[in-house]
């Protein structure tokens, strides 16, 4: 499939569907088999969210993805191009970014970035310009100068992230990135993210942390013992894992028994637990199949002040698809 | 073109960094100064030595009043500001030549687990460099204060090598040896380094002072059947650059190619640059890897390894070399034939270790033979096909060797036909140990090879000792033991022609059998069922 090229981080790249594509990839250590078999596609633009407990094979895949780790069977493409076949060519697509934020201490700011852009083979006359960039984007600006052994953790943190973006990466692989972060640090890398997604990156980031997810990725996958359990975006996962959705309402006034025969008296309705003023229930329709539960309510004259349905968090559905065999 | 080699060398990232890091304008003023007082403290004390040469002739003359000493004093003194120059270029060589070399080794011994060490060894693997760039930039960017410091001194080496008397040329080539030699050592400390998970200093200074010590050590080689293999040292194109007396040990023992008198410089440029030229193709193939998948070589790669090797023994031979009894290295082809064939263990079993695969690689192997889609011979199976192949090449070299020698060695048939069976002995009993090898690879102990190999000194030693306790209560009870148990019986001097006696055949076949176990061993912990899961 030929689609037109993209401007995507100020930089025009062919683009290609999928930018991530993992086929069949496995990884055994000794009798241990870390990743059975996966496969995954993730397209452009995609923010992909990999969650699952501690060994449930997340690292070892971005490992695999970024070309770190060798799959002892399947291939990993960036781009369209075979990271362990071509890994000079893949890694201009890839920004990699770990759980540890290791940098040359012995290094000015700048000369960091600057090394890393040419070791990314960047062109030369835009490399000056864009290490201004990278500065301000991660508010180091007053440290250009300044000695890395003499930064701040988070400041050498946010050099990490520097570093990873350096080079307008269109792929950015993201293993727990925000382990070990402050909360502030945690809030801009979101919003780093966020801005690089709006630029039409691509992002593979896994965490055990539900909560760094919510809200910020488009689709997402759980990995347990190796195995990708369940993958898709956000909704389709979500009613992959419910069959039922959980709808919370509120009104004004005495009208606990009238919205209680109503609802009883349709049959796709069930754990109805209404208390003086507000209650949930259980629909087991489509999500327009609500409108006319709340028109017919509307036209009983229930003063409804509030109607909806309760959207699962990350760590809900989780907690609901994990078979916790690992943790 | 031009920008290509500048882009390798000058502006490789690498290079540049450690250029930024380490020689920012303080550090490098400071080792500018250092250099010049040196230079200042040695030149000193070469005019001091001098000095005192004269006033000692000059009290010699006085005393004893013979002509010697007086042709002595005014030889010293005719000849002082030559003497003095020539004593001070001497010094600031060899003084350049022993910090090049130390330092060079020992950073870039740690240069890659240093890296590793530091957690940033992933950040340069995942990006743009090959292997070849970033091998350049550590080779130069890691010792390079050392080089800063020997380009100071430089200018200072080049007036007092044209003012004692030394031609611009040969000053000029003394700068150009001591690169060769320093990238060489400087491979070699970056192989060491691969090898090593962590910056574990102890293995690291460890290793790299035993390849120090080597390296130098081989200057003794000089006086063997195998001179040449003494420009393995630095100090055999040293002593050839900086001038030797007339009966100095090197002119005594010139290095022969092919039985034809080369000088030592030469045979250190060749030795070294095909040695470097083996180490950086070890090092661009496993520079980017993950430690666990580092194997030095690929198997065609270690075959051809191994007939290089070969090739140097019949290169570098000097045959019926010192035919009194006190000298006797390769009085005949025999010898000749017995070393090569001593040799070849070494060398097989060296072949062994560079090509063990890795426990993951050889299960799909296995599953892949098992489903008739991978060869006997792969790059991911066992070792033992291709120590096989191996062993034909040495025997094909042991063939020409002996022809290219027959005008000097005569060559009996007989010859051949014993350092066949012999090679197969030698054979049979590397491949034991190297499969041996490979089943600890395959088990759960930490550093396998290191701690298989420990098992298997365990196991000579036992051997020994066992043989002993035998020949206690008889010799032919003693025979049997070792022949049983060690490859030891191919230099029995009793075996006369191609006939040798049962218990070698003997021991042929019980250590074919315990081949036929190993590999039985192997297959059975490659079957082992997988867990899923809690890999990190």
């Amino acid at each position: 499939m030929t689609l037109a090229p993209k401007r995507a981080l100020g930089r025009r790249f062919p683009a290609y569907e999928p930018m991530i594509e993992l086929v069949n990839l496995r990884k055994e250590y000794d009798t241990v088999l870390a990743v059975d078999d996966l496969s995954l596609t993730i397209p452009q633009g995609e923010i992909f969210g990999l969650i699952g407990p501690n060994g449930a094979g997340k690292t070892t895949t971005i490992r695999m993805a970024c070309g770190l780790l060798a799959p002892t069977l399947g291939r990993a493409l960036i781009a369209g191009v075979d990271v362990a076949q071509e890994p000079e060519r893949a890694q201009q697509y890839i920004g990699y970014l770990s759980d540890f934020f290791a940098v040359y201490e012995d290094l000015k700011v700048w000369e960091y970035l600057d090394y890393f852009a040419h070791a990314y083979k960047m062109p030369e006359g835009e490399i000056a310009g864009r290490i201004t960039e990278v500065i301000a984007q991660v508010n180091l600006e007053v440290k250009r100068d300044a000695m890395i052994g003499g930064l701040s953790r988070g400041m050498k943190q946010r050099l990490g992230i520097a570093r990873a973006i350096i080079h307008r990466p269109t792929v950015m692989l993201l293993d727990e990135p925000a382990s070990g972060l402050d909360p502030k640090a945690r809030l801009e890398l979101r919003n780093l993210l966020r801005s690089l997604r709006d630029q039409g990156a691509t992002i593979l980031i896994s965490s055990h942390i539900l909560t760094e997810l919510e809200g910020f990725c488009t689709s997402i996958g759980i990995m347990e013992k190796g195995r990708m359990v369940r993958s898709g975006s956000i909704e389709e996962v979500t009613a992959a894992a419910t069959s039922t959705r959980l709808v919370r309402l509120s009104w004004a006034g005495d009208a606990l028994a009238a919205i209680q025969e109503k609802l009883q008296g349709d049959p796709r309705v069930s754990d109805v637990n209404l208390t003086a003023g507000a209650g949930t229930f259980r629909f087991s329709g489509a999500e327009e199949d609500l409108a006319p539960v709340l028109a017919a309510l509307v036209a009983a004259n229930i003063p409804v002040t509030s109607f909806g349905e309760v959207k699962q968090t990350v760590e809900e559905l989780y907690m609901k698809l994990s078979t916790h065999e690992v943790m | 073109m031009p920008r290509f080699w500048a882009n390798l060398f000058w502006n490789n990232p690498e290079f540049v960094r450690h250029r930024r890091a380490e020689l920012r304008p303080v550090r490098a003023i400071t080792v500018a100064v250092v250099v010049a007082v040196m230079c200042v403290l040695l030149g000193m004390a070469c005019w001091s030595y001098q000095q005192n040469l004269l006033e000692n002739a000059q009290r010699g003359m006085e005393t004893f009043a013979t002509e010697a000493w007086k042709r002595r004093a005014e030889s010293i003194q005719a000849e002082f500001a030559q003497r003095t120059w020539l004593l001070f270029y001497r010094w600031l060589v060899g003084l350049q030549g022993v910090a090049l070399t130390f330092w060079t080794l020992f950073s870039c011994a740690q240069s890659v687990s240093g890296e590793r060490d530091r957690k940033t060894w992933d950040f340069q693997r995942t990006t743009r460099l090959t292997p070849a760039e970033i091998l350049i930039g550590k080779l130069l960017g890691e010792p390079i204060l050392v080089y800063f410091a020997v380009l100071c001194a430089a200018p200072i080496t080049l007036i007092a090598g044209l003012a004692g008397g030394i031609s611009f040329g040969a000053v000029i080539s003394v700068f150009v040896f001591l690169a060769m030699t320093s990238v060489f050592l400087g491979l070699g400390g970056m192989w060491l380094s691969t090898l090593l998970e962590s910056r574990t200093r102890g293995v690291g200074l460890i290793g790299a002072l035993a390849l120090y010590g080597f390296t130098l050590g081989s200057f003794g080689m000089h006086e063997t059947g195998l001179p040449g293999l003494a420009a393995m040292s630095p100090l055999a194109g040293f002593v050839d650059l900086l001038g030797h007396s007339p009966d100095s040990a090197l002119r005594r023992f010139p290095a022969v190619l092919f039985g034809h008198e080369i000088p030592w410089l030469l045979m250190n440029v060749l030795l070294c640059g095909s040695f470097s030229a083996w180490l950086a193709v070890m090092l661009v193939r496993n520079l980017k890897r993950d430690y666990p998948e580092i194997r030095p070589l690929s198997r065609w790669q270690a075959v051809g390894c191994a007939a290089f090797l070969n090739f140097l023994i019949y290169a570098l031979l000097k045959p019926g070399w010192g035919t009194s009894e006190a000298h006797g290295w390769f009085p005949d082809a025999k010898s000749v034939a017995l070393f090569a064939v001593a040799m070849n263990g070494l060398i097989l079993f060296l072949m062994g270790l560079a090509t063990l695969t890795p426990q993951e690689r050889l299960k799909v192997w296995q599953r892949k033979r098992a489903a008739g889609e991978s060869a006997l011979f792969a790059d991911d199976g066992l070792p033992w096909p291709w120590l096989g192949i191996s062993a034909l090449v040495a025997y094909g070299l042991v063939i020409w060797g002996l022809l290219a020698w027959d005008h000097i060695l005569p060559l009996e048939m007989s010859t051949l036909q014993a350092a066949a069976i012999q090679l197969l002995l030698v054979l049979v009993f590397v491949t034991r140990d190297v499969l041996f090898l490979q089943w600890c690879v395959l088990t759960r102990l930490r550093q396998p090879v290191v701690k298989g190999f420990l098992f298997l000194c365990l196991y000579y030693a036992a051997a020994t000792v066992l043989t002993t306790i035998a020949a206690v209560s008889s010799q032919e009870a003693g025979r049997w033991m070792l022949a049983l148990l060690t490859p030891v019986q191919v230099f029995d001097s009793n075996v006369r022609g191609a006939i040798f006696p049962a218990e070698t055949y003997a021991g042929l076949a019980l250590q074919t059998g315990v081949i036929g176990v190993m590999l039985t061993a192997i297959s059975s912990r490659l079957q082992r069922p997988m867990q899923a899961g809690a890999a990190a």
